[in-house]
């Protein structure tokens, strides 16, 4: 039974062509150059001959006719819109979209980000997750608390500002997260907010920490959160739904 | 791959070795023509050219069904001989046609578009529909087989090839 080197010889191409596989390659070579490198060069000898004669096939006349003219057949253009509207190309133009889009969502949402923004997001999910019995009730006004986390834990600086002092308070908690550290929690009557207030993470870029006083939201599991950075302490405020809903309240300040 | 008026030629050669007659050859080549520019007239995508030989190829079949058929039978075979090339030179194209057109299908098919050398060996088999052991057994034989015709039609005695017609 011959091997796998002696079938690929049997039928070695009459001229060099390119795109010859390495078996094929390998297989000349070793016919070339081994035992049976005599026999070889009578099929390749005998196999030229045969291709000579074979284009030496005279062709007539009447069917030369055929060739003279180049545009014989045809080479039909696609146009553009049946190339456009092409099942792969929409698939592929779709998902393309689909990628810009999350693409450019990223990058919006990067351009926003502020160094304590992975925290605020890390906190939204427990305020998608907290229910009001976690918490201590105390019914007073937000604004009022700050004395009372610095009295009973010891939290410097952890103020609401103005612009939600006078929301009044259900309950509220402080717990120590395992990524942002130490959170208090504040429980609202209105629209189920809920304000959180942690350290502010330093600057990679600077290693300082920078506060800001604009209003910079964040989103995470449909809640949206809106961060104020003052004396290293982060202030956010929590609710279910989009920035529009917290916009009016930033907004009351203002005027 | 397009086809132009560079492949049309060896379209035509291929059938020729198919039919073994100029006159059946020119019709598989015509229709397959023909059924290229009316397919590119419906506005369907352009054959390539593997289609024009594929066509021709079944065209051709078609034709040698319809006139006398060769009787099927072992073949003799002989070592190739180091005068072959002198003795193939001795033939004409004409006989050359006829010899492969009488070989049963699938060999028929493998040696013109072996000997053709237009195509790759991936292309060939895709072609024939074959197994490249299969492809390669079919040229093997052929070869020892067109061999042993030649010995018997064209014997050379050293350096001189001997014609029948002279005795």
């Amino acid at each position: 039974m011959p091997d796998k080197s002696d079938v690929l010889v049997a039928i070695a191409p009459i001229t060099e062509k390119p795109g010859i596989d390495r078996a094929m390659r390998v297989a000349i070579q070793r016919a070339r150059h081994g035992k049976k490198g005599a026999v070889f060069a009578q099929q390749q000898a005998f196999d030229a001959a045969v291709a000579k004669l074979v284009h030496e096939i005279p062709v007539d006349a009447q069917v030369a006719e055929w060739f003279v003219n180049e545009n014989l057949i045809p080479m039909v253009r696609r146009p553009w819109k049946k190339i456009l509207l092409n099942p792969a190309i929409v698939a592929i133009g779709l998902a393309l979209l689909v990628i810009g889009g999350i693409f450019a969502y990223r990058v919006h949402q990067h351009l926003r980000d502020f160094p304590g923004a992975t925290k605020a997001r890390k906190l939204l999910s427990v305020a998608s997750s907290t229910r009001s019995v976690m918490l201590d009730p105390l019914k007073t006004d937000a604004g009022a608390l700050s004395d009372l986390f610095y009295l009973k834990h010891r939290l410097e600086h952890y103020d609401v500002p103005p612009e939600f002092a006078e929301f009044k308070t259900l309950g509220t908690r402080v717990f120590d997260h395992e990524d942002v550290h130490q959170v208090a929690q504040i429980w609202l009557a209105e629209k189920r907010m809920q304000f959180f207030m942690f350290p502010a993470e330093a600057n990679p870029k600077t290693g300082r920490v920078e506060d800001f006083s604009d209003w910079r939201f964040v989103e995470n599991e449909g809640w949206t959160g809106v961060v104020q950075q003052r004396n290293g302490v982060c202030f956010m405020a929590a609710i279910r739904g989009g920035e529009k809903l917290l916009q009016p309240f930033l907004e009351k300040k203002k005027q | 791959m397009p086809v132009t008026t560079k492949n049309l030629p060896q379209l035509y050669r291929f059938c020729f070795l198919m039919t073994g007659d100029p006159a059946k050859a020119q019709a598989a080549f015509q229709d397959t023509v023909r059924e290229a520019a009316e397919r590119a007239a419906r506005d369907e995508p352009a054959p390539d050219r593997l289609w024009f030989f594929r066509d021709a190829r079944w065209r051709c079949l078609a034709l040698g069904e319809q006139g006398l058929q060769a009787e099927e039978g072992m073949m003799e075979e002989a070592d190739i001989s180091p005068s072959a090339p002198a003795q193939i030179e001795q033939l004409t194209p004409d006989q050359l046609g006829v010899w492969i057109s009488a070989a049963p299908e699938p060999q028929r098919s493998a040696l013109a578009l072996f000997y053709l050398d237009e195509f790759s060996l991936a292309e060939i088999l895709s072609l024939l529909e074959l197994k490249v052991g299969e492809f390669s057994t079919l040229i093997f034989s052929g070869r020892r087989q067109f061999q042993a015709w030649l010995d018997a039609t064209t014997p050379y005695y050293e350096g001189e090839a001997f014609d029948a017609r002279q005795v």
